[in-house]
């Protein structure tokens, strides 16, 4: 009995001293997460009072020089606060909010500088500098409990589980959002491309589930006879769409196909694919090729070809015009099988979208040995069609350059044909 | 007799094997050109730094670095020139160049950083786990990098291991999309760890090691797939308690969750 109560008594110190022990690495725990989060939301808050003075104080100048560099500042500090607010725990529409409202600001200080819009900078900045200083005035009021003596972890917990409604972040949420309206309302070449992106423009005959499965049957005939199911996108889907999820022996995947006009937006198979490689990569190039006659697809060029472990993915751009330039936000991609060249996926979302061309764009030769440094090799050169910062398609040229040394390093340039702006420049492994 | 000729057709394949020890581990018969990976390309790259011509990674990538030190060795040997390593160039290479397959195929697996240039000892051509951390072995679009796919396929993983192929496509869409919306961070990695963003970051399931599977997803979304129509988010329904979330406009279900704006 007494060796019982003996060994009872040794159990229960035992446990006591671990649950002590892990009680207080989870204080520990808590205090440095608590700290690192006092620690980003002063640094936001600092971040937030230099912005409002920069975007003040960028308001007193005239002078290029002086307003440019106040632009950079702007455009540098917006960055840097993007980044600290979301590494707090905020609800998720107040961080979307701030990260949409700083974010435009910056993106208009980018604007200004590189277009040299001074005017209109300054006319667009007379209210945001009076709505950043009520932000940053509301922000900090909203903050003062954080830096309480008594301030534990469980604040920055409720504030990320509560609905906004309930908490100390209301006021600067709700200013935010109708800040962001009136402040910084849809340019009309983002409202284009929203319009694209929600294919508002598809005004084809609707088609019935059956016609949307035939239509998938003749693109992939591979799947013929499979076993589907068929949901219709939800109510609130910007444009209504088929989803078929199908099952073939080991193959399960699913296609999107548009109600209206049945285009195929997405497609994509999943099966055990082989080791052994069974195509080479001209099989591939011509699988390609039979798969878009198959599909009608006869304006479209292939652009890059990747092999992986399991398949090749394959790049493909529209072809328009005379001097046949590429539009790459027209793209196509293909996934096609390494082991027997099946077609494991298409995806033509952004072929549907198609880009409006302006054919106008002025085409101003540029001379590339002056325009690049002495030692760099200019390889290829193709006119393509690709999306400025503001969203508006540019006539381009693309340039493929690399360095006269051991390395090769090679460069991918993009370059607007008309102001000779450089859009691009990727390095090319 | 038949001893005889038996012994001298095993001497003719043995001094053959010993004077041209470069033709045992020789190309595949396919055409190799630039997007191509594998074995091939790791050869082709071995035998082209070995002359000299190739000054790069041997990961088995065909880029732009093997391209243009395949057509400098084309032009050299008057082949013709168009950075396509085709049955001639092959033939060629193989007969100016060595190559220890063995030897780099144990580098390459070791994560060893090291190089494969004639006339210097393989022994002092390598540093044992020097390049591990940088090891490649998928050809990504030029926006994304490799440390982008492992981030993307530990939060697929432990975000949605157990949904169907498109669900885990979905999941790597989603965050790519937050990258091109103005309401998000700017980077894969901000976007990930944005505390609240996902349930794998709050209870240290994003930590697990993810599959070959999720790998392939998060590729496949790389390289444009979006079975979510371009979607903001996602939530299980089941699990969901805030109101905000259920008050986003749906696109569409994919297994266990459905996604929204």
């Amino acid at each position: 009995m007494k060796s019982a109560i003996y060994l009872l008594s040794i159990a229960v110190l035992a446990l006591g001293l671990y649950s002590f022990e892990v009680r207080q690495q989870n204080t520990q725990l808590e205090q440095t997460v608590q700290a690192q989060y006092t620690n980003a939301l002063t640094n936001a808050s600092e971040k937030l009072s230099t912005l409002q003075r920069s975007v003040s104080q960028s308001l007193l100048f005239q002078d290029q020089q002086a307003l440019e560099a106040e632009l950079d500042n702007i455009w540098r500090i917006s960055n840097e606060f993007r980044s600290t607010i979301s590494s707090l725990p905020l609800s998720r529409d107040v961080a979307n909010e701030w990260l949409r409202y700083v974010g435009n600001i910056g993106e208009e200080a980018k604007y200004a500088s590189d277009n040299r819009d001074f005017e209109g900078w300054h006319d667009r900045m007379q209210v945001v500098n009076q709505n950043l200083q009520s932000l940053s005035d509301e922000w900090t009021v909203a903050t003062s409990n954080f830096y309480q003596n008594d301030a534990d972890i469980s604040q920055w917990t409720n504030v990320a589980e509560k609905d906004t409604e309930q908490s100390p972040f209301k006021n600067v949420a709700s200013n935010l959002k109708s800040y962001s309206e009136t402040d910084f309302p849809l340019t009309a070449s983002e409202s284009d491309w929203l319009k694209k992106r929600d294919l508002q423009n598809l005004d084809d005959k609707e088609i019935t589930k059956e016609q949307a499965i035939e239509k998938l049957e003749i693109l992939i005939p591979g799947i013929k006879d499979a076993t589907y199911t068929v949901t219709k996108s939800k109510e609130d889907a910007p444009y209504p769409f088929y989803h078929i999820q199908f099952v073939k022996g080991s193959r399960i995947g699913y296609a999107d196909i548009t109600v209206k006009g049945g285009h195929i937006l997405s497609f994509l198979s999943e099966r055990p694919i082989q080791e052994q490689k069974g195509v080479s990569q001209q099989q591939v190039r011509d699988l390609t090729n039979d798969f878009l006659k198959r599909a009608g697809y006869n304006d479209v060029q292939i652009v890059e070809m990747r092999e992986n472990h399991q398949a090749w993915h394959i790049a493909l751009a529209r072809v328009v015009g005379e001097d046949k330039a590429l539009v790459y936000p027209d793209g196509i991609q293909l996934k096609i099988s390494k082991d027997s060249g099946e077609l494991l996926g298409l995806n033509a979302m952004e072929y549907v979208q198609r880009e409006e061309i302006n054919e106008d764009q002025k085409v101003v030769p540029i001379n590339w040995e002056t325009f690049f440094r002495p030692g760099t090799h200019v390889e290829e050169e193709k006119l393509i069609y690709t999306e400025n910062e503001a969203f508006q398609l540019r006539k381009c040229y693309e340039v493929i350059a690399r360095f006269d040394s051991k390395q090769n390093e090679t460069f991918r340039i993009v370059v607007d044909t008309e102001n000779h702006d450089v859009l691009k420049v990727e390095y090319m492994p | 007799m038949v001893r005889s000729i038996f012994m001298s057709v095993i001497l003719i394949f043995g001094t053959l094997a010993v004077v041209n020890p470069n033709q045992t581990f020789a190309f595949s018969g396919q055409v190799v050109e630039r997007g191509a990976f594998g074995d091939d390309v790791i050869e082709l790259q071995a035998r082209l730094q070995y002359l000299g011509f190739y000054n790069g990674k041997i990961d088995g990538i065909f880029g732009y670095g093997t391209y243009w030190a395949l057509r400098n060795f084309q032009e050299q040997y008057e082949l013709n020139i168009d950075g396509i390593a085709g049955a001639k160039t092959k033939e060629q290479l193989v007969s100016v160049s060595e190559y220890h397959r063995d030897w780099v195929h144990e580098q390459i697996e070791n994560g060893n950083r090291f190089t494969h240039y004639g006339g210097v000892p393989l022994a002092q051509q390598t540093t044992a786990g020097a390049g591990s951390s940088e090891s490649t072995d998928v050809q990504l679009p030029t926006k994304y990098t490799e440390r982008d796919l492992q981030l993307m396929a530990n939060a697929v993983y432990g975000e949605a291991r157990g949904e169907p192929y498109e669900g885990q496509v979905a999941v790597a869409a989603v965050i790519l999309n937050r990258l091109e919306s103005p309401d998000f961070p700017n980077t894969i990695s901000e976007i990930i760890f944005q505390p609240g963003a996902f349930t794998a970051v709050a209870d240290g399931q994003i930590w697990l090691t993810p599959n070959e599977r999720a790998r392939e997803a998060v590729l496949d979304a790389m390289n444009g797939w979006d079975p979510t129509e371009n979607a903001l988010y996602y939530f299980n329904p089941e699990t969901a308690t805030s109101a905000w979330i259920w008050s986003r406009p749906q696109i569409k279900k994919i297994g266990e969750h459905i996604f929204c704006y």
